[in-house]
Parts: structure tokens; C-alpha cells; sequence
């Protein structure tokens, strides 16, 4: 592989496998993530994606393989030097400080993150007033984490990692439970952050919003990466589409078809018939 | 938990500024008092010292230690050495203290710090005892008969009393300042989601180290002005349930993860104990129990939370039912 090549890739996931006991939650995936590209991970529920996540992120130290990132393995790093690294990330189930505001929460990631050192407290509160009115949640600035609906829950883990000033992003599902208008605002806003360089790694249900998005996307199906590439070649694979619907849901669609044809070619020859 | 009324992360400003007047009143003590109520104020002041280190690490941080008393301890032989040393500076005694139980907290917490939950306070608990115990065999200190300090003449007795009032304003500003620092966001993310913190680059182990160290300096710079004010120290009187159970119960009554807080609750139940005490000699803690069953159940974000609740009597019951709940 030359240099270049090289350089641009941002993270590697090497044959990563996760075992929980007996259950192999992920086996031999193994991708690259381009720097400034959006990876969309799919697949059916409990295909491992959010497992995933985790191993990326380093909550998890995978069973196999390795994670690396500018040639650091993750499960090396601490947990909590994850995102000195440059790599941030969103939880699926949202884990704010219920009994801070929602600017402090933010303002928290703004004085422990990457760039948390040079931060005083007063300028990591700047920071998190602009990071709130960047996802849309400046009026509720002042409110207990708490008292947050689940999809400004969301947003605010999307603005405490964007507080990390992270290189890398993964979204866990921050667009579940948003409405088709609300969902239109987060991918202006994941653009937005991905145009400024941030390479996201979405973790989404919404079909029409993962093939909006993404450059690439990655599916997993039981543990293991059945297809990678564009969003509507992968989509149209048949592999793809057994693991979403089911193979016997394809042996039907096949044997409709089938029928279909023979009904088909039966009205062709009828004509004939009926004429003679 | 839901947050209603308790303004920030230092707690409600007017409940602070109240304690803070209240503090300026209590300098006037010595002047007008002399003896016993001088030492029940010192004695609330000492509570209030050692109710806010256990709220830096319980309230703040969420760990519920139960071997603050350790340091109380340790403050409070520190001064013993250095007295039979021929060491009679309160600075030089204080100083020590928040040396040694600082140096003691880092220690000790690298290992039980790393526990969650139940497990740390048990391994407090045994903490706070095996000190205790190490202390009761050491022929250096007195083992278990103690050791006697020298006291000030009465002429020049209340200088205990002005140096337990700086440790307990120590502990209270210092409480307000780290509160509002970094620090303080750090314990309080600990506290809320210690994984969810670890995500936003806190490493856990370490704040909670620190936050047990101050939390130890505060304690055991109480421990020693207690002793030279005492007299006398021993085991059995630096290592007391009372002194370890109080503390807790104290900031909890008060207002725990709040700067007003440990302050109202030592001087409301110390106040309490000693009036309690002085009625009802024999049943005195009977009453003394009651009133804390009650407080918990009709405050259960303590008395701080008061100051924040609009909408008079309804609003409290209404309050009482969501924190239930």
C-alpha cells in the first residue's frame, strides 16, 4: 500500500471478533475507515454494530483482533485517553448528568476533551453555548439534563462529543425517535461537522438517511461484516437483503416470482389456444 | 435523580450567603461565652470541617466513604507527635495534618478507590478500624491509654476556638471554589455516570483519589485543633463512631453535593444533640433518632433544597412525592 493510501486511512478494524461468553458477538470484521469519510453502519438488531462502537471506542477490549488508530491500538488506551486521541462518540442508551444543565454536561466534555487542558471553565462554557446553538438546544441551555424529551437527550450527546473535539465521530443511533423534519436537521448538522473534517462512523436504522449521508457503508449481519461499499450497491445485494428480511422471505419473493413468470408465459401461450 | 430547586453546582446562593453570615456571627462567640458553650460552637465547627471533606467524596463525588474518621484521626495525632515534640504552632499542627492524611488518602485510595458502590464504603469502614487499631498498639503514641498534650491557659483558650473557625471556613470556601473549578465538574460527572465521565476524558481513578485527599486534608486538619482543644487524645475519643457517623449524617440532613449544606446540617444537629442532651438525659438519642427518620423522610434532598422551593406547602408535598417515587 502506498503512503498516501496509507495516511488516509483514519481507523483500522482488523479482524476484530467480541465473544460474551458462549455468544461470538462479532467475528473477523475488518474495514478501514477513509479520514473525512461517513461509514454507515447497518444491520438487522443485534448484529453487533453497537458492540462495535464500543470496541472502537475502547469501553470494550475486543476477544481477537485490534482496533488502531494513527497506529495506536485502542485497547491500549485507557477508557478515558480514548478521546485525547481525537475519537468521540455518542451513546445509544443516552447517559447524561441528570443533575447538571445541559450546558454544563456539554461544558464538561469542553473541560476534559482534546483540547480540555488549554480550556479555562469560563471558555469551556463558551464553548458549550456554541456547540448547543450548533445542535439546536440553546433555548433549553439553563434546564436540568433531566427534563430533556429523548430526542434533545440526543442532541445533547451529540454536542458533549462534538465538545471533545474529536477527528473521529460515531453516532449510535442519535437519530432514533426524530421525526422526518428533525431528521432532515440532524443530517445538515452530521454534513455540516463532517465537512469541517470530522470522519463519521453512523450507527442508524433509517435507511433513507444512511444512503443520504454516507460515502460507505458496512454491513453486519450475526457478528460479521457481510458487505461494504456504496450505499446503493450494498443495498441492492442480495446478501444484504436476506439478512435484513430473512432467507425465506427471499426463497418467497423467488418462488412469487417464479409463479409470476409461469403465469406469464401461460397468458402467452393461452392466445394461441383460445384462437384455435 | 431530578434536580428541583438546588441552584448550580455549588447549591443555592442565598442558602450560602446565609451560612456565610452565619459564620460571621459565630466569630463573636468567645466574646460573650466562655466555657461550655464556647466548646459546643467549637464543637459544631469541627462537625462542619469534617461534615465537608465527607461531602467533597460522598456528596460531590458520590463515594460514600465511611473511614473519614481516619483522618480525623490522623490529624489529630499528628499534633499529638509534634506536641511531644515541643511543637506548639496550631499552623505547624494543621499543616502536618493535611500532609499526612493527604499522602495517607492517595495511598490508601489507589487500591479502594478502584471499588464501586457498597464495596468501597465497607472497605472504608475497614480503613477507618484497621487505623484505629494500628494506632491502639503503637507504644510511640500512647497505644491505648493516649496521649496528653498541653493546653493553652485559660486566658488564651479561645484560640482553639478561632482556629476551628478558620478550618471550618477553610473547608466551606474551599468546598465553594473547587465546586465551581473543573474539579468539582469532574466529581459531580463521576458521581452522575462514572463511565459516561471516563467517555469525556475524566480518568475516574484519579479525581476520586484527589477528591478523597481533600476531603482527608479538611477532616484532619479538624483532628488537629480537636486534640491540643481536647487535652487529650485516644483511640477510643479520635477514632469515635460519633465522629465518623456524625459527618455523614450531618451533610446528608444539610444537603449533600452542596456548599450551604454541611454547615446547616452540623450546626442544626449538633445544636440539636446538645439541647437534646440536656432535657432528656437518659433519652436523648431516642428523640435524637426520631428527629433524623424525620428529616429524612420529609427533606429528602435535605435542608438546602428548602431555599429553592417555590410554591409554598404544596410544591414541598408534591416535591416529596417525585424524589419518592
Amino acid at each position: 500500500m502506498s503512503a498516501a493510501v496509507e495516511s488516509s486511512v483514519a481507523l483500522r478494524i482488523t479482524d476484530v471478533g467480541m465473544r460474551f461468553g458462549g455468544l461470538w458477538a462479532l467475528s473477523e470484521v475488518t474495514f478501514d475507515v477513509v479520514r473525512g469519510s461517513v461509514v454507515g453502519l447497518i444491520g438487522p438488531n443485534g448484529s453487533g454494530k453497537t458492540t462495535l462502537m464500543n470496541v472502537i471506542s475502547g469501553v470494550y477490549k475486543p476477544t481477537t483482533g485490534e482496533v488502531t488508530y494513527a497506529g495506536k491500538r485502542i485497547a491500549d488506551v485507557p477508557t478515558h485517553d480514548v478521546c485525547h486521541l481525537g475519537i468521540a462518540r455518542t451513546f445509544q442508551i443516552v447517559k447524561p448528568f441528570a443533575s447538571l444543565s445541559v450546558r454544563e454536561n456539554v461544558a464538561v466534555g469542553a473541560m476534559y476533551g482534546r483540547e480540555g487542558a488549554k480550556r479555562s471553565t469560563r471558555a469551556s462554557f463558551e464553548r458549550a453555548q456554541e456547540l448547543l446553538e450548533v445542535v439546536g438546544l440553546a433555548r433549553v441551555a439553563e434546564r436540568p439534563a433531566s427534563d430533556l424529551t429523548i430526542p434533545d437527550r440526543k442532541r445533547l450527546e451529540v454536542a458533549k462529543a462534538l465538545a471533545l473535539d474529536p477527528d473521529v465521530l460515531l453516532l449510535d443511533e442519535v437519530m432514533a425517535g426524530l421525526n422526518a423534519t428533525e431528521v432532515e436537521e440532524a443530517l445538515e448538522l452530521l454534513r455540516d461537522v463532517n465537512k469541517r473534517g470530522v470522519t463519521l462512523i453512523v450507527v442508524e436504522h433509517l435507511m433513507k438517511a444512511i444512503v443520504s449521508i454516507s460515502t460507505t457503508v458496512v454491513v453486519l449481519a450475526e457478528g460479521r461484516k457481510i458487505a461494504q461499499g456504496a450505499p446503493s450497491d450494498v443495498l441492492a445485494s442480495q446478501q444484504v437483503i436476506e439478512a435484513y428480511l430473512g432467507s425465506r422471505w427471499v426463497k418467497r419473493q423467488e418462488q412469487l416470482a417464479e409463479i409470476e413468470a409461469e403465469r406469464e408465459q401461460a397468458k402467452r401461450v393461452q392466445p394461441p389456444q383460445a384462437g384455435a | 435523580m431530578k434536580r428541583i430547586g438546588l441552584g448550580g453546582i455549588t447549591g443555592n446562593p442565598g442558602a450560602f450567603a446565609i451560612v456565610l453570615g452565619l459564620m460571621v456571627l459565630l466569630l463573636a462567640v468567645p466574646l460573650t461565652h466562655n466555657g461550655y458553650v464556647e466548646t459546643v460552637f467549637r464543637n459544631i465547627l469541627m462537625y462542619a470541617a469534617m461534615a465537608y471533606g465527607w461531602n467533597l467524596i460522598g456528596g460531590y463525588t458520590g463515594y460514600v466513604s465511611f473511614g473519614n474518621v481516619a483522618f480525623f484521626g490522623l490529624g489529630a495525632y499528628c499534633s499529638g507527635v509534634l506536641a511531644a515534640h515541643g511543637v506548639s504552632n496550631l499552623f505547624a499542627y494543621v499543616a502536618l495534618a493535611m500532609v499526612v492524611c493527604a499522602v495517607f488518602a492517595v495511598i490508601v485510595g489507589f487500591p479502594v478507590l478502584r471499588l464501586k458502590g457498597h464495596y468501597f464504603g465497607i472497605a472504608t469502614l475497614g480503613v477507618a478500624l484497621a487505623v484505629a487499631d494500628i494506632i491502639a498498639n503503637l507504644d510511640v503514641l500512647g497505644g491505648s491509654s493516649g496521649l496528653a498534650m498541653h493546653q493553652l491557659d485559660e486566658a488564651h483558650f479561645s484560640t482553639y476556638y478561632y482556629a476551628m473557625w478558620l478550618v471550618a471556613l477553610g473547608s466551606m470556601l474551599g468546598t465553594y471554589f473547587i465546586a465551581r473549578s473543573k474539579l468539582g465538574y469532574a466529581f459531580v460527572a463521576i458521581r452522575e455516570n462514572e463511565d459516561a465521565a471516563a467517555v469525556l476524558g475524566i480518568a475516574a481513578t484519579r479525581y476520586k483519589i484527589i477528591a478523597w485527599a481533600i476531603s482527608g486534608m479538611m477532616a484532619g486538619s479538624a483532628g488537629a485543633i480537636f486534640a491540643p482543644a481536647n487535652g487529650f487524645i485516644d483511640p477510643s475519643i479520635t477514632f469515635a463512631v460519633d465522629s465518623n457517623v456524625f459527618p455523614i449524617v450531618m451533610t446528608i440532613l444539610g444537603g449533600s453535593g452542596t456548599v450551604a449544606g454541611p454547615f446547616i446540617g452540623s450546626l442544626l444537629l449538633a445544636g440539636a444533640n446538645e439541647l437534646l442532651q440536656r432535657f432528656f438525659v437518659k433519652a436523648h438519642t431516642l428523640f435524637f433518632g426520631a428527629m433524623i427518620v424525620l428529616i429524612v423522610l420529609l427533606l429528602p434532598r435535605g435542608l438546602v433544597w428548602l431555599f429553592g422551593l417555590r410554591g409554598g406547602v404544596r410544591a414541598w408535598i408534591k416535591s416529596v412525592q417525585v424524589y419518592r417515587a
